[in-house]
């Protein structure tokens, strides 16, 4: 799961990042406001963690400008502002939450989560696809019951493809999702992956269109 | 101390000359028509009493040959109020009734006071008659002057008396309703809530009231907008003490989430533990900011500024050290300035770590200590990258950060520069060093630097 972290300050920004890192997600950290524009426009992330008082843009102005632009990527606002008119604004102005620094990293996992599972239409934190079920705040899947070990990038390529269950996700779109700056991808590494989940799982649970990429299976479909 | 008293009330001040002045008119008056009345009345009666004599003298001289004394008849009540003696050459010829055998007076021609037989006062007129053979001596009870007198005088004393009073009930009222709007000025006051800064209406006011209450408003403003500067400050100083609070707590948890992996938690700790001493750094600079806002007026004494400076920087020498940094002191003789020595070392220490803190490893630092044309100066230069004119003109704003910096600064270093200066009534520029190429301060004692 990918986050962009927009936070300028130095020690702050880099104990968010290793919490973030440990709590399963892929961070990447800009700081200031012009940088974390552009990077979420981008729509590789599944969300940001956004500082208000941030260089260059302010957090605010970054905000509305990506609103008015159409793009919904959740924002999380994490500011020291705590007046309520701040919040009000905050919210009103498109941010999907607010919250107050500081702020416990397991919380800020749970709610960056929450934002991610919303934004994808799941009602629900442990998804489910016929006998499989992934469980992202304990970073675990089983199947009919018995876990299932993966290694990090397995469990986030199915947790990706099963948020977006229904759509078919194309290789590149896929990597963009998954690899956090600095990750050097191999060009077979999705397929790799793939075939490692289908091999631990069920065969039938990724299913792949031809040309254009994968595609797991809405839950009622094929329950 | 008794004027003093006075001062406190202005009903007294107004009410108290009132009637001490009323007072003296009306004394004056009763005094002057006093004496008026009894000038008259002197010279009237003198001339009754001259008018008697003349009388008695003609009728005297007509008939000389008389043996033996003639009381007159005494003809009205009031007789006895007047007296008067004929002799003749020598003998007593015609008396009053009341009249003894003495002379009334032995006191030559024309008027005189006497004691009489009977004790009492009475003004006498003496003349001579014929061939001088004729004493007429006429008197009259002195008295009946004095009844007349206090009979006039009552006329003019009775309606006075009542009038006083009255007039010192009706001053008073009339300055009572005068002060009327400053009662109500002083209730409204009374009634206001500490948080009720607005300006009070000033329209209906009488003239002399109207500076004093544009004076008040004037303060409301000031007290508003300090109280609006406090509040902002308390919201900044929240702000920038939750960033690395935040931070301490993510790098905590960071370290406790790091398993086994030793590096992560060896970093993470080094960085819970910056952050405690940034934390620490920037209460410190709160509170002396907190202190410097409450000193009305620091003690102020004379110190060596010289001596002061070489102690910061050998305090700090060690950081710049660290950062491969030369700093550099020029400061050659004892130099005695004005000020609290410890608040302008704090002014020092902030201005030599600032330029520490933003300049890069391996600059130059140069703190020197001149006197340009009767001046003291201090001056702070660095060979970092300086500050452009819009930032030099922030600088001093509570929490102002220089953009882009990486420094863990607390943007309260220049406030507290500010306010220290500001205090000892120094002057502090900020310029482009012309030797180091970095920023250059220069603090300036005034020549008479008497704060």
């Amino acid at each position: 799961m990918r986050i962009l972290l927009a936070e300028d300050d130095a020690m702050l920004g880099d104990g968010l990042r290793a919490g973030l890192r440990q709590l399963g997600f892929q961070v990447d950290w800009v700081r200031d406001g012009g940088a974390a524009e552009r990077e979420i426009a981008s729509g590789d992330y599944a969300a940001a963690v956004l500082d208000l008082g941030l260089p260059v843009k302010d957090g605010i102005d970054v905000l509305q400008s990506l609103r008015q632009r159409k793009i919904d990527t959740p924002v999380l606002v994490l500011t020291a502002r705590d007046a309520v008119p701040d919040r009000i604004r905050g919210l009103d102005l498109g941010a999907d939450d607010y919250v107050i620094k500081p702020v416990d990293l397991h919380e800020l996992g749970a709610r960056l989560r929450s934002l991610v599972r919303r934004s994808h239409g799941q009602l629900q934190d442990v998804l489910r696809c016929g006998a499989v079920s992934l469980d992202p705040s304990a970073r675990q899947v089983t199947r009919h019951g018995e876990v299932v070990p993966l290694s990090t990038r397995e469990f986030d390529l199915l947790y990706v493809l099963m948020l977006s269950a229904g759509r078919v996700m194309s290789r590149e779109q896929l990597e963009q999702k998954l690899y956090s700056w600095g990750y050097e991808v191999d060009s077979n590494a999705i397929e790799v992956h793939i075939h490692h989940l289908r091999r631990k799982l069920q065969p039938e649970l990724i299913q792949t269109v031809r040309g254009i990429g994968y595609t797991v299976a809405r839950p009622q479909d094929s329950a | 101390m008794k004027s003093v008293r006075r001062l406190k009330s202005l009903q007294t001040r107004l009410l108290v000359p009132l009637l001490v002045l009323l007072t003296a008119v009306w004394l004056g008056t009763v005094l002057l028509t006093w004496l008026d009345v009894r000038h008259e009345l002197d010279e009237l009666l003198d001339g009754h009493l001259a008018q008697a004599a003349a009388l008695l003298v003609m009728q005297q001289s007509g008939e000389t040959d008389h043996d033996g004394v003639e009381d007159a008849p005494s003809l009205h009540k009031y007789a006895p109020k007047v007296i008067f003696q004929v002799f003749h050459e020598g003998r007593l010829v015609l008396r009053s009734a009341n009249a003894g055998t003495s002379p009334i007076s032995s006191h030559g021609p024309g008027f005189s006071t006497e004691r009489l037989g009977d004790g009492q006062l009475w003004r006498v007129f003496s003349t001579l008659g014929g061939e001088d053979d004729v004493l007429v001596l006429v008197g009259e009870h002195s008295e009946s002057r004095d009844a007349i007198l206090l009979a006039v005088l009552q006329g003019v004393l009775v309606p006075l008396a009542f009038a006083l009073p009255l007039l010192a009930l009706v001053g008073w009222w009339s300055v009572r309703q005068g002060l009327l709007p400053l009662r109500q000025l002083s209730q409204l006051l009374g009634q206001r809530r500490p948080q009720a800064l607005e300006p009070l209406q000033i329209d209906n006011l009488p003239t002399e009231m109207k500076p004093m209450v544009q004076s008040l408003n004037a303060l409301f403003d000031r007290i508003a907008q300090m109280v609006d500067s406090e509040r902002r400050f308390t919201a900044d100083a929240a702000h920038e003490l939750r960033t690395p609070i935040a931070g301490i707590r993510a790098q905590a948890q960071v370290a406790m989430g790091a398993m086994d992996d030793v590096a992560q938690r060896e970093h993470a700790l080094q960085a819970t533990l910056a952050g405690c001493d940034r934390a620490t750094r920037l209460v410190e600079q709160l509170l002396t900011l907190a202190r410097l806002e409450a000193a009305a007026a620091p003690t102020a004494a004379t110190f060596d500024l010289s001596a002061t400076a070489r102690r910061v920087a050998a305090d700090l020498g060690s950081t710049a050290l660290e950062r491969h940094q030369t700093l550099e002191l020029v400061a050659n003789a004892p130099c005695a300035v004005a000020g609290d020595e410890m608040l302008i070392g704090v002014m020092v220490r902030n201005l030599i770590d600032n330029a520490i803190r933003y300049s890069p490893d391996g600059a130059r630092i140069l703190l020197s200590i001149t006197n340009e044309s009767g001046q003291t100066v201090l001056r702070v230069q660095d060979s970092g990258a300086g500050m452009s004119e819009p930032e030099m003109a922030r600088l001093g704003e509570r929490f102002f950060r220089v953009l882009g910096s990486q420094q863990p600064g607390s943007g309260l270093g220049w406030s507290i520069v500010r306010r220290i200066a500001d205090v000892f009534g120094v002057h502090v520029q900020v310029s482009r060093s012309k030797t180091l190429g970095g920023l250059s301060v220069a603090v300036r004692w005034p020549v008479d630097a008497r704060p």
